[in-house]
């Protein structure tokens, strides 16, 4: 069936923990069917909006309705149509993989014969097979995440919620919880995102939210962000300013270079990645100049946030503090 | 009501169909059993908590009959008799400890966080962390009672002593065990909690005339000893499982009437303040 309700309709919603505000008049809309995401720094407040939307946290002013059901006064339902998968694996640590899985089923309602049944699909399907008797308190934080989203897909959610999926994987574990990822959006479940990396944004999801300090700073798809933000670019690094003027004009002859005299660099849009690299590394060979670092980099966050907003992403290293204290 | 929005499902995992949901009544049964089974299922698995309900009574059995008891001699009384009511007075008290570091370990490992986010009835969450405190704590005491029973201590009451024996025990695990919860979600660290826990029930325990009587201690202690609520759950017990009757302040004199009514305060007090802690835990 083709559908037309969106999946989220947030509305100036708003969280103040006393007199701070976490998330500031936030507006969202998602489309069934697709993948959202929200990108921004530590302390950008997330967490705060996906926990409001999971019915865990009361908005202090502002609505949504998830599934067209109102977050506040119709919480149980929408408890029944959402699955979240909290920042921090939220699994119990002295039950094994499997106990969990199915104490999980279990709750959501299957009798025991369909739970075991259900949860056997997943420890397949998320291949948890090699350490589905462990104590989830031995399993690697690769591992845990794994039988955190098959936790989180007991039920077949019709919005499900990932906040910071990859946050502390090693880069193969991060592949792999991508590649799952990739699979279940192919299934055609709406997604809703958290990061701090505009790279995962950027190959997962369908359309970006740039968050600092509880606003939304910036939205469109990742290649209208891309196109203000610059795609990816070599930069070379010299160990003097006279080899920084020599290269200036050697490889300004062939490309559309900027200069950052302060950190002694050249940088060149990359399309083309690994020729461009090459084709400026073999210049810069022929050069003789002496350099510190030739180097391809992708946009971070910081350029982002440089690009978009024309200031640095704050991390809030202030507020952090207060994080922990309990209300 | 809000129109159903029809939304494509995933496929996700071809899943069975869901049985249709029962009413609230049902649903509150059922899931409080699922988490009374998770937690129990549990114990076996960390040595503290196993400990706490195994090897820490019979120690402090052993280690009180055997080591401190050849140099106690109450007038009247063989020790066995006199310490073993006194310490299934304490282990009713030590369930704030157990029911304390459970809640807190759940409420800081974001697992009641998933709870909340399924749909289930939130009575059922905490409802579970209370039942299955107790029945580990039950488990503790009969321990405690049975260890106590093979190195000769005598219990002197009939079946209806037995039986209002055994309802006072519920009554006081039931009791310190909301107190515990609603600490554990106040302190929500649990070795914070085991730590401040310890620091206050442990003293209050030896002041409780468990292992000596009140009446011989110096006028301080005695002081404490005379009001401690501790003190009435020890000298309750050893009223009705004995006949041993205490003497000195009103609640000492009145041991049964003043733990239940310490018990129903304690109720009274910690379980709206903990439904409501519960509620409000996580949206301030
Ligand atoms: N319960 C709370 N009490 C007080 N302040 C809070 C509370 N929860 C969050 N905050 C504050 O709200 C802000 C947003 O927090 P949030 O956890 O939503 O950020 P985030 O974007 O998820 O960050 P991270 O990337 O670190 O997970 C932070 O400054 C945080 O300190
Ligand atoms: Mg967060």
């Amino acid at each position: 069936m083709t559908n037309s309700a969106p999946a989220v309709v947030a509305k100036g919603l708003t969280k103040r923990f006393g007199e701070f505000t976490a998330v500031d008049a936030f507006d969202l809309s998602i489309d069934a069917g697709t993948v959202v995401s929200l990108l921004g720094p530590n302390g950008a407040g997330k967490t705060t909006i996906v926990r409001m939307l999971a019915t865990l946290l009361t908005p202090t002013s502002g609505s949504a309705t998830v599934c067209g059901h109102d977050i506040v006064s119709e919480a149980d339902a929408v408890r029944g149509k959402i699955s979240l998968t909290g920042q921090f694996a939220a699994l119990e640590d002295n039950l094994t993989a499997r106990e969990n899985l199915l104490l999980m089923a279990r709750l959501r309602g299957y009798g025991k014969g369909t739970a075991g049944r259900v949860v056997d699909r997943l420890i397949d399907r998320f291949d948890v097979g090699e350490f589905r008797d462990k104590l989830v308190k031995s399993l690697s934080g690769g591992q845990r995440r794994r039988v955190d989203l098959a936790a989180s897909l007991v039920t077949q959610p019709e919005l499900l919620v990932l906040d910071e999926p990859t946050t502390g994987l090693d880069p193969r574990s991060r592949q792999v919880v991508w590649a799952t990822i990739r699979e279940l959006v192919q299934e055609g479940v709406t997604l809703l995102l958290t990061t701090q990396y505009l790279e995962e944004a950027d190959a997962l999801a369908d359309s970006i939210h740039l968050i600092d300090h509880g606003r939304s700073v910036a939205a469109g798809t990742p290649s209208e962000l891309k196109a203000r933000i610059g795609d990816q670019r070599v930069d070379v690094v010299a160990v003097d300013s006279a080899g920084v003027d020599t290269l200036a004009a050697l490889l300004g002859a062939r490309f559309d270079i900027t200069v950052t005299p302060a950190r002694r660099m050249v940088s060149i849009p990359a399309p083309d990645e690994i020729v461009d690299l090459t084709a400026v590394a073999d210049l810069v060979r022929t050069s003789g100049v002496a350099v510190d670092e030739v180097a391809l980099r992708r946009p971070t966050l910081d350029d982002a946030f440089m690009a978009l907003t024309g200031q640095p992403a704050e991390t809030q290293a202030a507020d952090d503090s207060m994080a922990g204290v309990a209300p | 009501m809000t129109a159903t929005a029809t939304l494509p499902v995933a496929h996700v995992a071809d899943h069975d169909i869901l049985p249709s949901r029962p009413n609230r009544g049902i649903r509150y049964v059922r899931e409080t059993a699922l988490l009374i089974g998770r937690g129990l299922r549990m114990i076996p698995r960390v040595p503290e908590r196993l400990s706490d309900v195994t090897i820490q009574p019979i120690m402090f059995t052993l280690l009180f009959l055997y080591v401190f008891g050849s140099a106690i001699h109450i007038p009247g009384v063989r020790y066995q008799d006199y310490l073993l009511p006194g310490l299934i007075g304490q282990s009713m008290a030590f369930g704030v400890i157990g029911a304390g570091v459970a809640t807190a370990t759940d409420f800081s490992s974001g697992v009641i966080d998933r709870f909340r986010s399924l749909p289930v009835t939130r009575m059922s969450v905490i409802s579970a962390q209370v039942v299955g405190q107790v029945i580990e704590q039950i488990l503790g005491i009969l321990i405690v009672a049975g260890v106590g029973l093979a190195l000769g201590w005598r219990p002197h009451m009939g079946v209806g002593g037995t039986v209002e024996l055994m309802l006072l025990v519920l009554l006081g695990l039931f009791a310190f065990t909301w107190l515990g919860v609603l600490a554990g979600m106040l302190i929500r660290n649990s070795d914070a909690m085991q730590g401040i826990g310890f620091a206050v029930v442990l003293p209050l325990s030896f002041l409780a005339g468990t292992f000596v009587p009140i009446s011989g201690m110096h006028a301080i202690p005695r002081a404490i000893g005379e009001w401690d609520p501790l003190s009435a759950l020890v000298a309750g017990v050893r009223q009705v499982a004995q006949g041993i009757h205490s003497h000195g302040s009103w609640q000492l004199d009145h041991p049964v009437v003043a733990m239940i009514g310490w018990c129903l305060l304690i109720t009274a007090v910690c379980v709206p303040l903990a439904l409501r802690r519960f509620r409000t835990a996580t949206s301030n």
